[in-house]
């Protein structure tokens, strides 16, 4: 199965279907990323962290990381 | 006076950016010199391996901490009302606010909102519980609308984005203040210099929110109090009620019993 983290391509045909954001993510990034503070969006949509269980991830995903910058 | 931003009273008017310093220690004195009690920030997708937003973030969060201010969340770069209203909920859940700058940009070249967007977006988010603070033009029916809509703050702007042009319209601003009273109004984005924080403070806006001017300065720190002193002085003015404008000379020394050089028949 094929996604997409920042637009960046991730193959993650080893894991057990159905997969969940929380595993997506376990697998995608190295730890010192996943404790970074950011919030997710999955094809457009924010999904908050209380839902990362239970929010399926499909082939040709899209899921968007954001972090804190600056900003005016 | 305090500063009301949907209930809650701030010490300063002057709502300051964390973009464009040369440092985050640069960013972090002239937040604090400020005494600024609302600090701008975003979210961008970036590469997390850089870290270089973690740092920042820690410096503005050590900011608002010592000035006991808040955050102010932007949603800076949408251009619709879905990509405005993701990013927000991206934001509330991150910074654990409710505020939310709202910016949807409607034209690339000179970074003007997007009015129809915003509308859209504004009705939403403030369904969805969120305080919306919407940056707009300074067109008067605009603020209206957002206004019958439910935002207690509205803010539209000097001039575009990073300009320094100062106030484009006054006569547009003087109006969305005569005709909106009751809303807070602060001036948001094109200010340039101290001097036209004052003057939009002497019109009567509740507040500015600024960021290149300070930021872009060749001493930052220094800039960030020169602007907190323009708006203390604007807000004063304000308040004490400035003299009518007249057409013609008037003395200001009194005229009675003048010295005999002043009378026409010495002078024949």
């Amino acid at each position: 199965m094929k996604i997409y983290i920042n637009g960046q391509v991730f193959e993650l045909s080893h894991l057990p279907t159905p997969m969940n954001i929380t595993s997506v993510l376990a697998t995608s990034l190295p730890n010192n990323q996943q404790q970074l503070s950011f919030a997710l969006a999955l094809n457009g949509d924010f999904i908050g962290r209380e839902a990362y269980d239970s929010t399926h991830v499909q082939h040709h995903d899209s899921i968007d990381l954001l972090f804190p910058i600056v900003g005016g | 006076m305090t500063l009301s931003i949907y209930g809650q009273q701030l010490n300063s008017r002057l709502l300051i950016g964390s973009a464009l310093y040369p440092s985050p220690e640069v960013m972090q004195q002239a937040i604090i010199a400020s005494s600024s009690q609302v600090v701008t920030l975003s979210l961008k997708r970036q590469n997390p391996l850089a870290q270089s937003g973690e740092k920042f973030w820690r410096y503005i969060v050590e900011s608002v901490e010592k000035n006991h201010g808040f955050l102010l969340p932007n949603t800076a770069g949408c251009k619709s009302a879905k990509e405005a209203i993701t990013l927000a909920k991206m934001s509330r859940e991150l910074f654990k606010t409710d505020w939310i700058k709202l910016e949807v940009i409607g034209d690339d070249y000179n970074l003007q909102p997007d009015p129809i967007e915003l509308l859209i977006a504004t009705e939403q988010l403030l369904a969805d519980g969120f305080k919306v603070l919407p940056y707009c033009t300074d067109d008067l029916v605009i603020c209206q609308r957002l206004y019958q809509l439910g935002c207690q703050v509205i803010m539209p702007w000097a001039s575009p984005i990073g300009t320094g042009k100062g106030l484009m319209n006054p006569y547009n601003l003087a109006s969305i203040r005569h005709r909106l009273p009751d809303a807070t109004l602060i001036l948001d984005a094109g200010i340039g210099k101290p001097s036209d924080a004052c003057i939009a403070m002497e019109m009567g806006f509740d507040g500015v929110l600024l960021n290149s001017a300070i930021a872009l300065a060749d001493n930052p720190v220094l800039m960030a109090k020169a602007f907190a002193s323009a708006i203390s002085a604007g807000e004063s003015a304000y308040i004490a009620g400035t003299m009518p404008e007249r057409q013609t000379a008037h003395a200001s020394t009194p005229t009675l019993d003048s010295p005999f050089w002043h009378n026409p028949e010495h002078n024949q």
